[in-house]
């Protein structure tokens, strides 16, 4: 037998056409028109700086264009199957995913443990939580290069103290060596960012309620089992979002790594958005600029972007339904 | 009360040379040249505050911007805050096929002076400073090709007086001083690369004087084969180098600490290790680069510069012109010799110039083997460019002979294709003479 489910008269949707005149009062009454009017200058800007140059690279997807009209040339599928073979850009989407794998395990749990400790609301709290957070204004360019004289072989930061200390015997090629500059590279970018991590879960932390802690403090709980019984659960929505713009982030860093490495030694450090805008601009070791090539190759790593983000984003929901 | 009238006076002052000051600005025609040097900004400066405290009409505003020169210009002229005159180092073809250059042809017949100071007729080079009968600029100086500069001291400390003729014996001399900079505090070592197109800076000059270049001009088509005993070299340079390769100035501030004895780099050295950074500790040399076996058999490039080009979009051209003039005058270049900034292009400037004065400016003078290359063609390439590769190849990120295919592979490609879709013309150079590149008659095909 089928069941038709109840509906509330008073609550069921009115199917009756409004009138103009009672659209332009709810509308009124809403505030509409003052909330269009208060979100174009948003809107206009999104439009106009992020929205039409997305749109502007598809037109030269399909040509041969470095800056100079006279040059434009359309090349059909050249630049799609050029994609395809291009040995660099595959190995550049390589190294970006060993990047954000490295940076993502250590920059979360990092930010999370200085979240904890700084909510303990001891004394320097707020002096510490300022200078972890330091880093985070400082431009990557200036974060680049305060981190070359760290790891400089020669004469950096780093070996001198290493070698006072009688750690190592020869200076290590923090920059040079093939096989350290990733670790060097995840250093910087650990410090730059972990501080603004840090600073989301210290604002999750406060709200949550004290007596969900005085609760478990009367059950017998521990400080580990506080941790993972209480704040980690009542931190989950704000974990969910901390690390999806960690992933999104990490994947299109390359200022800093351009000013530290330029991707280098090689093509170690070469990550996909270093590679693009070597492409684009003609700078680095590129001998011309290859925007039509560039654009492609962009749409492409949003791609990739994407897809990395749909992914996090349905296995956050599964492990949303099993807790 | 009293205080309050003196302040009211005061300020009365101040509004009055303001205002007065107004007028004057506006009356002048603001010339604006973006420079992309830094070693002469001192004189430049100099000379332009001369020039604006004589004219009542132009005034000269130099900005400097050594970052992405030619991006910028470009960028600025699609956004109409584009300068009127700029320094030379950008593409010329790219420039033109823009529709960014003013042709100077018309200006430098008209004006018998800067014909007589510049040469500015004879001194056509094509695809570098012109394009068939038009001329966009014209170079005050010239830079020497790349020398070895040296620090005595660590080579005496070796056994060594000077720099060898050959690459082989070169190899042993910067292993054998690195060897023994091992025993002093700090420790020191025999050569010294840059971050910065480190294989322009000695080995491809090494190539050259070699008789290896990397366009077949007799062929008219890239041909890298011949670098491969200099990449095997570089291998071993590297393997006792300094540790760091670091961007130039780091290096160069290095050098002139005696960090390391062998340091590769063009004519600026003589103004940046006697004003930029001093070098004090040690006496310090200037030699040729040595060749594969001793012998010279190719041309050392030397690159004519200091020119200035004028912007299509800027509204001012005949005052952009009047500063041209100025710059690339006999008072503004003798000084700019003499303060060992450049060395001379014209025998005109050449016999002006007291050479006493341009103090380690003469070390660098030019060889009998020193001549210009004619403009490789502009491609549209894909990836690495050679010195890149090559480079990467010496630190052993790629193999050398897969280096050198691709090479050959990707610069031919994108040449054949940039010649098939109309973009350019192939160069050759009939009778071409390693030696005398620039003697042979230049051919263009469409093939």
């Amino acid at each position: 037998m089928s069941t038709k489910p109840y509906v509330n008269p008073q609550l069921a949707p009115t199917t009756r056409t409004p009138r103009p005149a009672d659209k332009k009062m709810r509308l009124k009454e809403s505030g509409g028109v003052a909330a269009w009017v208060m979100l174009a200058p948003s809107l206009i800007f999104l439009a106009v700086c992020s929205i039409y140059p997305f749109i502007w690279i598809f037109r030269y997807v399909l040509y041969n264009y470095d800056g100079i009209p006279a040059h434009t040339r359309f090349t059909g599928m050249r630049n799609i199957t050029n994609m395809f073979a291009d040995a660099k850009f595959w190995s550049s989407v390589g190294t970006t995913f060993e990047y954000a794998l490295w940076k993502l395990v250590f920059i979360i749990p990092l930010a999370l443990i200085m979240a904890v400790l700084l909510n303990q609301k001891l004394r320097g709290s707020s002096f510490f939580r300022g200078v972890f957070f330091m880093p985070t204004v400082i431009s990557s360019s200036i974060s680049g290069m305060i981190f070359m004289f760290i790891f400089a072989t020669g004469n950096g930061i780093l070996n001198g103290i290493f070698q006072k200390l009688g750690l190592i015997a020869q200076p290590i090629g923090w920059l040079t060596d093939t096989s350290v500059v990733m670790a060097s590279v995840i250093i910087m970018s650990v410090w730059a960012g972990f501080g603004n991590y840090m600073l989301y879960f210290v604002t999750g932390m406060t709200s949550i309620s004290e007596d969900v802690y005085e609760a478990s403090r009367i059950d017998g709980a521990n400080a580990v089992q506080t941790f993972f019984r209480v704040t980690l659960p009542m931190l989950a929505p704000v974990l969910k979002v901390v690390l999806m713009l960690a992933i999104t982030g990490a994947f299109k860093d390359y200022e800093a790594i351009m000013v530290l490495t330029n991707g280098g030694p090689g093509t170690r450090t070469n990550v996909m958005f270093l590679y693009i805008y070597n492409l684009i601009f003609g700078t680095g070791s590129n001998a011309t600029r290859q925007i039509g090539y560039g654009a492609l190759l962009s749409l492409m790593a949003a791609v990739i972007v994407g897809a990395v983000t749909i992914v996090y984003n349905i296995v956050a929901k599964k492990l949303d339904d099993v807790v | 009360m009293k205080r309050k009238v003196s302040l009211l006076v005061a300020l009365m002052m101040v509004a009055v040379m303001v205002l007065s000051a107004i007028p004057a600005l506006a009356d002048k025609t603001v010339v604006t040249y973006w420079s992309n040097d830094r070693h002469d900004e001192v004189y430049l400066n100099e000379m332009i505050e001369k020039f604006n405290a004589a004219h009542d009409d132009i005034e000269i505003n130099m900005v400097i911007m050594t970052d992405d020169f030619e991006n910028s210009i470009l960028l600025a002229i699609d956004g109409g805050t584009a300068p009127d005159i700029i320094g030379q180092s950008v593409t010329l073809k790219n420039m033109v096929d823009y529709d960014a250059l003013v042709n100077l042809t018309p200006y430098i017949e008209a004006d018998e002076e800067f014909q007589k100071v510049t040469d500015a007729l004879n001194l056509k080079f094509e695809g570098l400073n012109a394009i068939g009968d038009a001329i966009y600029w014209v170079p005050s100086g010239q830079r020497s090709g790349v020398r070895i500069e040296y620090n005595k001291d660590l080579l005496a400390a070796s056994g060594y007086e000077g720099i060898p003729a050959s690459l082989p014996e070169y190899i042993e001399m910067a292993k054998k001083i690195t060897e023994d900079g091992k025993a002093n505090d700090p420790v020191t070592y025999g050569i010294g690369f840059t971050s910065s197109s480190p294989f322009e800076r000695q080995l491809e000059m090494m190539a050259q004087v070699s008789g290896v270049f990397y366009y077949d001009y007799a062929n008219g088509k890239f041909d890298f084969s011949g670098y491969k005993p200099f990449l095997e070299a570089g291998r071993e340079l590297v393997a006792v180098a300094y540790p760091d390769q670091q961007g130039v100035d780091n290096m160069r501030a290095m050098f002139a600490e005696g960090t390391f004895a062998l340091w590769g780099n063009a004519s600026q050295e003589a103004g940046v290790f006697t004003n930029q950074f001093p070098i004090e500790k040690f006496e310090w040399g200037v030699s040729p680069v040595p060749s594969l076996d001793g012998e010279i058999k190719g041309a050392l490039q030397v690159n004519p510069n200091k020119g200035y080009l004028m912007l299509n979009s800027s509204k001012n051209k005949d005052a952009a012109w009047e500063v041209i003039k100025y710059f690339q005058s006999e008072e503004f270049l003798v000084g700019y010799m003499e303060g060992g900034y450049d060395l001379p292009i014209t025998s005109y400037i050449d016999e002006k110039v007291d050479k006493s004065k341009m103090g380690r400016m003469g070390d660098f003078s030019l060889l009998d083997y020193e001549s210009v290359y004619p403009a490789v063609p502009t491609i549209n390439l894909m990836g690495d460019d050679y010195r890149t590769t090559l480079w990467n190849a010496i630190m052993g990120y790629v193999d050398i002979d897969a280096a050198i295919e691709d090479l050959n592979t990707r610069y031919n490609a994108a040449y054949d294709d940039d010649i098939s879709l109309g973009f350019i013309q192939r160069l050759v150079v009939e009778d071409y003479d390693p030696l005398h590149p620039s003697a042979g008659t230049v051919v263009w095909q469409d093939k």
